[in-house]
């Protein structure tokens, strides 16, 4: 008993050694866990403090730039404001405007071809609300390929009050509407200008010297224009003893040495419908003959022009009137051409806007009479446009001339045309 | 040497003339030039003047500065006076920028009160105000020709309310009108809730 309880004894004395070493050792491992442990805790914080301190850098260096951006950002605005401020409140103003026109004409009796290119540019430069300088020139292709250029017009303009403003220089002759208002290519509604409204014709085509022009208001809303202007006058050319026409157009001299006064009144009962009347009155004289070239010297004789114009407009219709009329007088002392003479032209021209498209009906009809048979001319148009837009245009013109047999003026043309203001 | 005094003589009679003429004129007639300029009268005056003699420009064809040399140019051409030029000048210029519906000014008429709840209140008045009375007129009876009478018992108010949505959001032109309603009126930057309270507006005011 005592031998096996002896044994007993001495195995559980081993057990117990066994499990104290065990236990020992676990607790050695640990505490070296923990102190592992508090070193990567260390660590953390330690990066922790790195990266709070560098996100701190950071975002103080983002609010930085977001203040140095927005302070730019404030300044550019301020000066791109100051800039439009300058240029909207600029004194002097500069604009370029004008028109193109390229055309082909099919005549009777000749091959179609591509006729008509043009390029005016127009020029204005405005300063305050007192001067204007515009300039128009008219640069066209000839027949020969070359390239002619021509001053349309050019003056300074005064706008003296909301009434009046003088104009001096050259500029497109105030007598009756065509001229001054309604050739340009993008404006006029046919392909081509109504006979005796073009160079030599019956309608004056411009003048140098100054005129006055301006507007009145009434109080029932009725409203009249007028211009009113001096300037050297026409002169004559002559042709086998007859004066042949009236060349109108600004000379820069005065070969008759009296000027010549005119002007038109413009009289508007409702908005949209005007009446004008026009004339002028002085002397010309014959400077070129077609045989014997400059002619120095020929007595002045009496000229005179008067013109009717009329425009109504409703909704889509367009409807427009206009007589024009020079006379030029006898002068039996003339050597050159003692008979004088008298053009006129009148024509009536009817367009029509088709609602809700960008097409447009136009017919026309022009009797231009002459003292000679081979310049007048009895015209129907008709024409049909489309218009891309309010200042670009395609049209379609086709006209029925009479005029004297076997001459120009009696051949039947079909024009296309396309023309763009700006 | 003749024939160039009796020259001389005649222009410069005609200078005195033409100077005495307009330098009277001036002092007779300057008040107006003091007289602001207004939108209303410029659209007027713009649509009665040009279409006598060509079609209309649109006012987004050209820029704020461009648009005073053109007129001017106009003005001596067409034979306008001074107040009709500043009007049409100020309406295209007003009628070819765009201006968001957050720029329109708070109503400021008595007894509306104001700040944002006046703006909320009466935005569709406003928005009239700002892109719509240049065509249709302060009465809604239309300045320009083709702008139709909003007022007429079988005008575009006899219209539904969705139809006449459809045509400010689209753009619309009459069966009779040269010109056409440009879409959104001409601003862009309205959204469909400023058309839904300018046609609100438009109604109650002009509507029967």
């Amino acid at each position: 008993m005592s031998t096996a309880f002896s044994d007993h004894k001495k195995g559980i004395l081993f057990i117990s050694g066994v499990l104290g070493l065990m236990m020992i050792y676990s607790s050695v491992n640990a505490a070296e866990d923990v102190q592992a442990l508090k070193n990567e805790i260390e660590i953390l914080r330690q990066e922790m403090a790195e990266l709070r301190k560098l996100v701190k850098q950071q975002v103080q260096q983002v609010r930085a730039t977001n203040k140095q951006d927005m302070a730019k950002l404030r300044k550019d605005v301020a000066q791109t404001t100051d800039v439009h401020s300058e240029w909207k409140g600029a004194n002097s103003a500069v604009h370029l405007a004008g028109y193109g026109t390229v055309g082909y004409t099919d005549q009777e009796s000749s091959d179609g071809s591509f006729n008509t290119l043009s390029f005016n540019p127009i020029f204005h430069y405005q300063y305050k609300d007192l001067f204007m300088l515009e300039a128009e020139l008219e640069i066209e292709t000839e027949g020969d390929g070359g390239t002619a250029v021509e001053l349309e017009y050019a003056s300074i303009d005064w706008l003296i009050n909301d009434y009046v403003a003088l104009v001096a220089g050259k500029f497109l002759s105030p007598l009756g509407q065509f001229r001054q208002n309604i050739h340009p290519g993008w404006v006029n509604k046919l392909a081509s200008a109504p006979p005796g409204f073009g160079h030599d014709g019956a309608a004056p085509l411009s003048e140098l010297g100054v005129q006055l022009r301006g507007g009145y208001m009434f109080e029932n809303h009725m409203r009249t224009n007028y211009a009113f202007y001096v300037g050297n006058g026409p002169e004559l050319e002559s042709e086998d003893g007859e004066v042949h026409g009236i060349t109108a157009e600004a000379f820069r001299r005065d070969a008759d040495g009296n000027p010549v006064w005119g002007g038109r009144v413009g009289f508007l009962p409702v908005a949209n419908f005007e009446i004008g009347v026009s004339g002028a009155t002085g002397k010309a004289r014959v400077t070129t003959d077609e045989a014997l070239g400059l002619i120095a010297s020929d007595p002045a004789r009496s000229y005179s022009a008067f013109g009717v114009d009329m425009v109504y407009t409703r909704k889509a219709l367009n409807l427009r009137y206009e007589y024009i009329r020079q006379r030029v007088a006898n002068k039996s002392a003339s050597v050159i051409a003692p008979m004088g003479g008298t053009w006129r032209a009148w024509y009536a021209q009817a367009a029509y806007r088709f609602p809700s498209t960008k097409w447009e009906a136009v017919a026309r009809y022009t009797d231009y009479n002459s003292p000679h048979a081979g310049q007048e001319q009895e015209q129907v148009a008709a024409g049909v446009n489309y218009w891309f837009a309010g200042n670009a245009v395609a049209k379609v013109t086709y006209e029925s001339n009479s005029g004297l047999s076997g001459t120009t003026t009696d051949r039947d043309r079909f024009l296309v045309q396309l023309s763009y203001g700006f | 040497m003749k024939i160039p005094a009796l020259v001389s003589k005649n222009i410069i009679a005609v200078l005195t003339i033409f100077l005495s003429l307009g330098l009277h004129s001036g002092i007779a007639m300057s008040d107006d030039s003091h007289e602001e300029a207004d939108v209303s009268r410029g659209a007027r005056a713009w649509a009665n003047n040009c279409t006598r003699c060509h079609n209309l420009r649109e006012p987004v064809e050209f820029r704020d500065d461009l648009w005073k040399p053109i007129v001017t140019h106009m003005r001596i051409r067409a034979g306008l006076t001074g107040k009709e030029t500043r009007d049409i000048i100020v309406f295209l210029q007003a009628s070819n920028s765009i201006r968001p519906i957050s720029s329109v000014k708070p109503a400021s008429s008595p007894g509306q009160g104001s700040g944002k709840t006046a703006i909320k209140e009466n935005s569709g008045k406003e928005i009239y105000q700002q892109t719509c009375i240049a065509c249709h007129g302060a009465d809604g009876k239309g300045v320009l020709p083709g702008a139709p009478n909003l007022t007429d018992k079988s005008g575009p108010f006899s219209k539904s309310d969705s139809e006449l949505l459809r045509n400010i959001v689209q753009g619309y032109q009459g069966p009779t009108s040269p010109m056409a309603m440009p879409p959104k009126g001409g601003n862009p930057e309205l959204t469909r809730e400023d058309m839904k309270r300018v046609l609100a507006f438009m109604r109650k005011e002009f509507g029967n």
